[in-house]
């Protein structure tokens, strides 16, 4: 089964011209692409959006450009919120329509776009929302405040009018939380299944937790992402510390029932985070963790995992580091038995610092990727934007 | 390997609890109370960049930051920072720039917690330096920062060569 859903081997990247998404830029103005599951940028029919945050209205708020797949560039961007807004996150839902979902005043918003109303998905303290299309339906995932403690919620939303209406919400688990959970994401499978990951600290460290629904209806019992038992590490074992960290777990629908899965993990903690990655065929349970990166970024810390898969089977991961003196954004393709020899994304290597990627894969199996460059600790940062095709 | 593993089986008498936070009794506080308390107190920063549930974090404070002379001293002298490296928690650096906790660890390319790093009261960095350290070692440290010798001599300068 994961052999069939891969890229084919011996096969090279072509790329488009680089373009600048952020027309406002300055050595004062700090542009984000941060959110969970790192969903910056989406493809709706042939128009392309990317969402982002920056300080240039002197507070953090979150910005929407938009261009025709063809456009050579990105319309003025469009604020999406009034106050202050932090790591807004974008899906298509066809058709040239997108939904957008983002933290605002302390609550996490939707909206439908082009020209939907905003909505409150929560009426409590939230944060980090996310959102998966799949299968003809919405979902939303956030953190929400339950005691002391954040807990995961999952809400299908009403896609089809300008307002995103609420079908359920519901947290994952019902009991409340014993430590925190955050960082949703979520994916959609092609049956209509719900996936959904998120960090959580219940084993006091961080260790990337998964449940699935199948139905609308409750979600299984959490398991563990990373497959290291007691905790994992030496400490552990000798009763110092908790276990390993990993964090900022990403999810993809894959293939027609798969879900794949990639995150930043310090299991070897000599070298900083690396980037691990585990697959779901379509079972709801997901395989052995699989190191992503290849031998020349073993020694060097990885940062922004994000995993990208389709319908068809296309699957690859991508981040940044700094193996070559500095931070550049690498990305690695499954081939069905291993994640390939890394590749430096040539628009986002280089002088400077090219980081943050996100990424998403359109219905012809093209690449469409953002991130974010920085010339030197002076210059004003640019969102960059390319699309790649693998042939 | 086995090295690591010989020292930390050494640290199995401190073992109380099993993950790591700040030192207890220390008034840590977030990266920007302890900036803004920096500015007005002309103290220097110490900030520990640690993780949730990180061994060698774990063994420093068993093993070092429970010595009462050395609590007196740092927290005499210094305000000091915890940031948790996997943290949302959102911090404003001196740029101006709003991060994550997390995020930090990116800019000071962190590769392994506990990361000690000192910074001026206005926030600009002075020497970080990795994993875990002796009471003596943070003995040297507040002698190279509050004695100024960061201005003219690097860490290992000022040290004579040793780690």
């Amino acid at each position: 089964m994961l052999l069939v859903l891969a890229w084919p081997a011996h096969a090279a990247w072509t790329w488009s011209e680089p373009l600048t998404v952020n027309s406002a830029a300055g050595p004062a103005i700090f542009p984000h692409l941060e959110s969970a599951n790192r969903q910056n940028v989406a493809v709706s029919g042939d128009a392309v959006a990317v969402v982002w945050e920056d300080n240039r209205d002197g507070s953090p708020q979150c910005y929407l450009a938009t261009k025709p797949e063809t456009a050579d560039t990105f319309q003025p961007e469009t604020r999406l919120s009034q106050s202050e807004c932090f790591e807004p996150v974008v899906v298509a839902l066809g058709a040239g329509r997108f939904a957008a979902a983002w933290e605002e005043a302390g609550k996490v918003r939707a909206q439908v776009l082009p020209g939907g109303t905003p909505i409150n998905l929560s009426g409590v303290e939230s944060a980090q929302a996310t959102l998966a299309f799949g299968a003809g339906s919405l979902y939303a995932a956030w953190a929400e405040q339950a005691g002391r403690f954040r807990r995961i919620v999952v809400a299908r939303l009403e896609a089809d009018s300008s307002a995103p209406g609420i079908r359920f919400a519901q947290p994952v688990e019902a009991r409340q939380p014993s430590d925190g959970q955050s960082w949703p994401a979520l994916a959609v499978t092609g049956d209509g299944g719900v996936t959904v990951a998120w960090e959580d600290r219940r084993e006091h460290h961080t260790v990337p937790m998964v449940s699935h629904s199948r139905d609308d209806g409750d979600f299984a019992a959490p398991a563990q992402l990373t497959d290291l038992k007691h905790g994992g590490g030496t400490g552990a074992a000798l009763g110092l510390g908790a276990g390993t960290g990993a964090m900022r777990p990403t999810l993809s629908a894959w293939g027609g029932q798969g879900v794949a899965a990639a995150w930043l993990d310090k299991r070897d903690f000599l070298s900083g985070y690396d980037v691990y990655a585990a697959l779901d065929a379509g079972t709801r349970r997901f395989g052995r963790n699989i190191q992503v990166q290849d031998s020349f970024g073993d020694n060097m810390a990885q940062w922004h995992a994000k995993i990208v898969g389709d319908a068809s089977g296309r699957l690859l991961a991508l981040w940044d580091d700094a193996r070559d003196g500095t931070p550049d954004v690498w990305l690695s393709v499954w081939n069905g038995t291993a994640f390939g020899d890394d590749v430096a994304v040539p628009a986002g290597s280089g002088p400077g610092a090219q980081t943050d990627p996100s990424a998403t894969l359109d219905g012809a199996g093209r690449l469409h990727l953002v991130w974010l460059d920085r010339g030197d600790p002076q210059s004003a940062t640019r969102i960059r934007y390319v699309r790649g095709g693998w042939r | 390997m086995n090295a690591i593993r010989m020292l930390l089986a050494t640290s199995l008498l401190w073992v109380s609890v099993v993950w790591a936070d700040p030192p207890p009794g220390y008034p840590f506080v977030s990266f920007d109370a302890g900036l803004k308390a920096a500015r007005a107190s002309g103290k220097p920063i110490f900030l520990y960049f640690g993780r949730y549930g990180c061994a060698w974090c774990d063994h420093t404070n068993k093993k070092t930051f429970s010595d009462a002379s050395l609590k007196k001293l740092y927290s005499d002298n210094y305000e000091l920072v915890y940031v948790d490296a996997e943290s949302g928690r959102r911090l404003t650096l001196p740029s101006g720039e709003r991060i994550t906790e997390a995020e930090l660890g990116v800019r000071l390319q962190a590769f392994a917690t506990p990361l000690f790093v000192y910074l001026t009261p206005q926030g600009e960095k002075i020497v970080q330096i990795p994993g875990f350290k002796t009471v003596q070692d943070f003995r040297d440290y507040d002698r190279y920062v509050r004695g100024g010798y960061y201005k003219q001599k690097t860490l290992l300068e000022f040290l004579g060569g040793k780690s």
